[in-house]
């Protein structure tokens, strides 16, 4: 009798873990160098909200989780520059010139790049981001110790 | 309620031996219950369609469908399975669709079937699916929104709850 309670304790416990995964939020570690400074190269260990996605209160400046629209297994983190209706201006490749492209952020998508423009794949080379992939928003650097705190905004 | 205060105080102490038995407390029970669903939820699901597009396969008033995630999670469709998407327009939809074609995928597809017999034909990009309603006269696909990322694919319809009369597996598609 005292296995099946403890059993069903670890069960419920499980439980509670995936619900709070799922809809409240989550831990995630990052690493590459697509986020620098805001997020370290080695890695980064971030606390993720799964609320303002799914209410839909994400705006321009916020650091995001999503599934990459290329590798569907793959969670990618990126800083949201645009939602759906914003005019974007983005360089086209900085490594090789300053030309710019306007676009307007197409329904139910948004538009996301990485802080380290040098070095990152994001909107410029998968094109605007469908809503559904967002998975969470992230709003505080656990590790490194040094980092430990809420996320910078974008560095200008 | 008892009457006499001995059997009282009897009923109490069972009563409290019944509870330290059972080893928990009975106000948890309800997260528990509220739980389990959720994650079984989250592996089938049954789902409601409504719409054109999915004709002859779906009806036009609205079917009820069986829905399971495990081949998504997996990676095991194929073309030819009914699947739920989050519709890359709205994302507060979702929609039911036919799986035409995988990543890497070669799709020959009529453009604009009302007006011309013109087709086209593309590579499925990497990490996405192409997805077309059984009813090409009247339905918004990839035709329209273009090749859909596999992370909004939710999951695989196998079975048909209602109409009692389209009750069991789904039809392949129309030739």
């Amino acid at each position: 009798m005292g296995e099946w309670s403890s059993f069903t304790a670890v069960v419920r416990g499980l439980c509670l873990l995936y619900v709070t995964n799922k809809y409240l939020g989550t831990v995630t570690i990052t690493y590459g160098p697509s986020m620098l400074p805001t997020l370290n190269v080695t890695g980064s260990m971030l606390l993720v909200e799964r609320i303002s996605t799914r209410i839909g209160k994400l705006r321009p400046g916020d650091v995001v989780i999503f599934r990459s629209p290329e590798a569907p297994r793959k969670i990618v983190c990126k800083r949201l520059i645009g939602l759906e209706g914003d005019q974007i201006t983005y360089v086209v490749d900085p490594q090789s010139g300053d030309r710019c492209e306007t676009i307007v952020v197409p329904k139910g998508h948004v538009w996301v790049e990485g802080d380290y423009i040098y070095n990152t794949k994001d909107s410029r080379n998968f094109g605007a981001l469908p809503y559904g992939l967002l998975e969470g928003r992230a709003f505080w650097t656990l590790l490194p110790r040094k980092d430990f705190g809420p996320l910078t905004p974008k560095p200008e | 309620m008892f009457e006499n205060p001995e059997s009282k105080l009897v009923g109490k102490r069972e009563k409290n031996g019944r509870m330290e038995q059972q080893g928990y407390p009975y106000s948890e029970r309800p997260l528990f219950a509220l739980c389990y669903p959720q994650i079984s939820r989250h592996y089938r699901c049954s789902l409601k369609t409504y719409g054109p597009s999915m004709l002859p396969t779906l009806g036009i008033t609205g079917n009820v469908l069986l829905m399971e995630r495990i081949s998504t999670r997996t990676g095991k469709l194929r073309p030819g399975d009914v699947v739920f998407f989050r519709s890359p327009e709205n994302p507060r939809r979702v929609v039911c669709k036919r799986l035409v074609g995988m990543e890497g995928d070669q799709v020959t597809y009529v453009v604009d079937p009302k007006n011309s017999d013109k087709c086209n034909t593309i590579v499925v990009p990497k990490g996405h699916v192409w997805v077309e309603g059984d009813n090409i006269y009247n339905t918004k696909d990839s035709r329209n929104f273009g090749a859909v990322p596999y992370g909004l694919v939710e999951g695989k319809a196998f079975w048909t709850l209602l109409p009692r009369r389209d009750f069991g597996s789904l039809a392949p598609k129309p030739k």
